[in-house]
């Protein structure tokens, strides 16, 4: 038999780069269109700025000295009462030599490093999602245990609660969970917040659950059985250690999936990654570049989540 | 004295369908049994029965006269005591082997418990291989590793689901053997279930012939041999054919082959009854001197012997069993004679369920 030929890869690599270079054109070409003018040099400032931070005398005098030392200046305060000279630093001096000075009056500016809004987005992004998704995993877990119990109630509960979650839209449960359930409750809205990303994923964390426990052989468990082990313990020890090692790569997409979804709490006026977004544009007016900004911090959070977790999958591979 | 084993008037059924049919058992000592029969027999489901993960229908289970199971009660299989080995072993991938081993010791002292895995681990011949995983193990070791896990909490009684059905023929019947051993030396009783009737023979003392969710006969491998109780396990265990004739006084039966005699066991029949004789390839001994010509119409090599399907002028067909120089060619008519020490009749129409 002939071997297959196997044609050279150079060429699809070139039309790879060919289409991503139209791809680029024609979003340059677009925004040519509608005049859009970039300001890219707009967007750092909402990731970290330099604040300017009014430096005040702590007690009434006259400026006696102003010492420059490099970029700061020393302005020293004699008190009107005689006590001993204060020195304070400051950046930009706005007093002269033998101005008087009250208590709390300004002597100048210095400059402090401050978060910006799309990085404080970011970290109510990153905690929300991650207090919701552990939330949303033990829920998980006691709703996929009690969806294959054999006891009625708690299966029924089980299916009831699931099949809720599934059949409607994430956005109107939020909805429902603040201005219903949380008013009810007297809830903060990070609270109701949180609370509806949990339950949300948790119906899906439950039926990948399941599916996980189910995928475990009966012999398993019936071999833990045989050895002693009760039905509680054969859970704990032999079935639960295999499914989780199953169900780490459907829950890896669920948890991104969840990132993902957590930009919906900003309609209950959480300010996480896309509403602090949105509060710069208005302010910006670089709306493009946010929104693109935006998108790749939600990516970047993404891909070292899926990363974290395939690194985890291959650790627990190695028994297999 | 209590009798170690007793299943009483057993029904179990997956409904609609009943599996196992007021199937009475008892092993009266503690030893190595086997249930042996074709697939579908509902050896498995007895086995899970006794184990405690299938309720019963009917009926009782008693081990060293304390009862198992019964209708409506079954003690959950973790107070049973009674130990397992699968088919597909169901070893703990996520354990190493130590752990797989003292999986069942959960509750003894640590010294113990690591002196007794160090002991089956050399029971079994694994020191070596204590620290890996088994998917890292040759089926065989993991065989091995299944065994130890099942013996290591000193089982009363240790059931074995065709625990040999995935190896090589050839290791089966040496493997089998070795389980035996080890099972004599811990002093554990076993149940094996199988359908390979060598398998059975190399492993166990009383056999057990199940078919369709009945017992039809619980003894040694020797009488199921030579002296089968019924149809189906004359055909089940062994070769043979059943020849046509006629029961007359003395116990003696005319056939086509003359009048045969023997240690009889007429099952029933009664004189000038019409009868069939089992005869075994065995008993048909190849003698050119004899009288007695039949056709051969099928033959196969065995090495030591050819198996001859040998037919008569009436049509009916016998098995020979002749040392391999006897070498006739298909068509040849060649002499027999019957040699039949155990004489197993059975009523002709009798049983027709086998």
């Amino acid at each position: 038999m002939a071997l297959k030929h196997r044609p050279a890869a150079w060429p699809w690599y070139l039309l790879l780069a060919a289409i991503l270079i139209g791809l680029t054109a024609g979003l340059w070409v677009a925004t040519q269109r509608v005049h859009y003018e970039w300001r890219w040099e707009r967007v750092p400032q909402y990731f970290a700025y330099r604040a300017e931070v009014p430096q005040e005398s702590p007690v009434a005098g006259r400026v006696s000295a102003i010492q420059a030392d490099g970029a700061l200046s020393r302005v020293v305060v004699t008190p009107a009462d005689g006590g001993a000279p204060v020195v304070l630093p400051v950046e930009t001096v706005q007093v002269a030599i033998g101005d008087a000075i009250d208590r709390e009056d300004s002597v100048g500016d210095h400059y402090e490093w401050r978060i910006g809004p799309l990085t404080q987005g970011l970290w109510v992004t990153i905690w929300i999602s991650f207090v919701s998704g552990l939330v949303g995993l033990l829920i998980g877990l006691i709703t996929g245990l009690c969806r294959i119990s054999d006891n009625p109630t708690l299966r029924g509960l089980a299916i009831l609660y699931i099949e809720l979650i599934r059949g409607t839209p994430l956005l109107v449960q939020i909805f429902i969970f603040y201005f219903f359930i949380g008013t009810v409750l007297n809830l903060d809205r990070i609270v109701a917040g949180i609370g509806a990303l949990a339950l949300f994923v948790g119906a899906y964390i439950a039926e990948i659950i399941r599916a996980g426990i189910q995928s475990i052989p009966k012999g398993q468990t019936e071999a833990a059985r045989s050895l002693g082990m009760s039905a509680f313990q054969n859970m704990a020890y032999i079935v639960l250690p295999q499914a989780f090692k199953r169900v780490l790569p459907p829950l890896a997409g669920q948890f991104i999936s969840l990132i993902k979804d957590s930009s919906l709490v900003s309609v209950i006026a959480i300010t996480d990654l896309t509403k602090s977004g949105r509060e710069i544009i208005t302010a910006s007016f670089a709306t493009f570049e946010i929104w693109f900004t935006v998108a790749l911090l939600y990516l970047v959070v993404t891909s070292l989540l899926s990363q974290l977790l395939f690194w985890l999958e291959r650790r627990f591979a190695r028994s297999d | 004295m209590t009798p170690f084993l007793e299943l009483i008037d057993l029904d179990v059924a997956y409904p609609p369908r009943k599996v196992i049919r007021d199937l009475t058992l008892r092993m009266s000592h503690a030893g190595i049994g086997c249930l042996l029969g074709p697939s579908g027999c509902g050896k498995t489901t007895l086995l899970r029965a006794i184990a405690g993960f299938e309720p019963l229908r009917r009926g009782s289970i008693r081990l060293e006269g304390v009862e198992l199971s019964r209708p409506e009660w079954t003690l959950p299989p973790e107070q049973r005591r009674i130990g397992l080995m699968f088919q597909d072993l169901a070893l703990f991938p996520h354990l190493s082997v130590v752990d797989n081993i003292a999986f069942g010791l959960h509750d003894w002292k640590a010294a113990e418990r690591r002196a007794r895995v160090t002991e089956l681990l050399k029971l079994v011949g694994l020191e070596e291989y204590a620290g890996r995983y088994p998917h890292q193990l040759s089926g065989g070791q993991q065989q091995r590793v299944a065994l130890a896990r099942a013996l290591a909490p000193r089982p009363r009684l240790l059931l074995l689901d065709e625990p040999f059905s995935n190896l090589d023929v050839t290791l089966r019947e040496g493997l089998a053997r070795e389980v035996r051993t080890v099972l004599l030396r811990e002093g554990t009783s076993g149940l094996l279930v199988s359908h390979d009737q060598f398998e059975a023979f190399a492993f166990a003392d009383e056999i057990g012939v199940l078919h369709q969710g009945r017992l039809l006969q619980w003894d040694s491998a020797y009488n199921l041999y030579h002296r089968p109780a019924d149809r189906f396990v004359a055909d089940f265990i062994g070769q043979g054919v059943l020849l046509p004739g006629r029961l007359g006084g003395e116990g003696r039966v005319s056939t086509e082959l003359g009048e045969i005699g023997g240690r009889s066991a007429d099952g029933g029949c009664v004189a000038g009854e019409r009868v069939e004789v089992l005869v075994r390839p065995d008993d048909v001994v190849h003698d050119d001197d004899s009288p007695l010509r039949a056709e051969v119409v099928e033959r196969a090599f065995r090495g030591a012997e050819f198996l001859y399907t040998l037919k008569l002028p009436s049509g009916a067909r016998l098995l020979c069993l002749a040392p391999s120089h006897h070498d006739h060619a298909l068509g040849q008519r060649i002499g027999i004679r019957l040699d039949i020490d155990h004489l197993v009749m059975f009523r002709r129409g009798s049983g027709a369920d086998g």
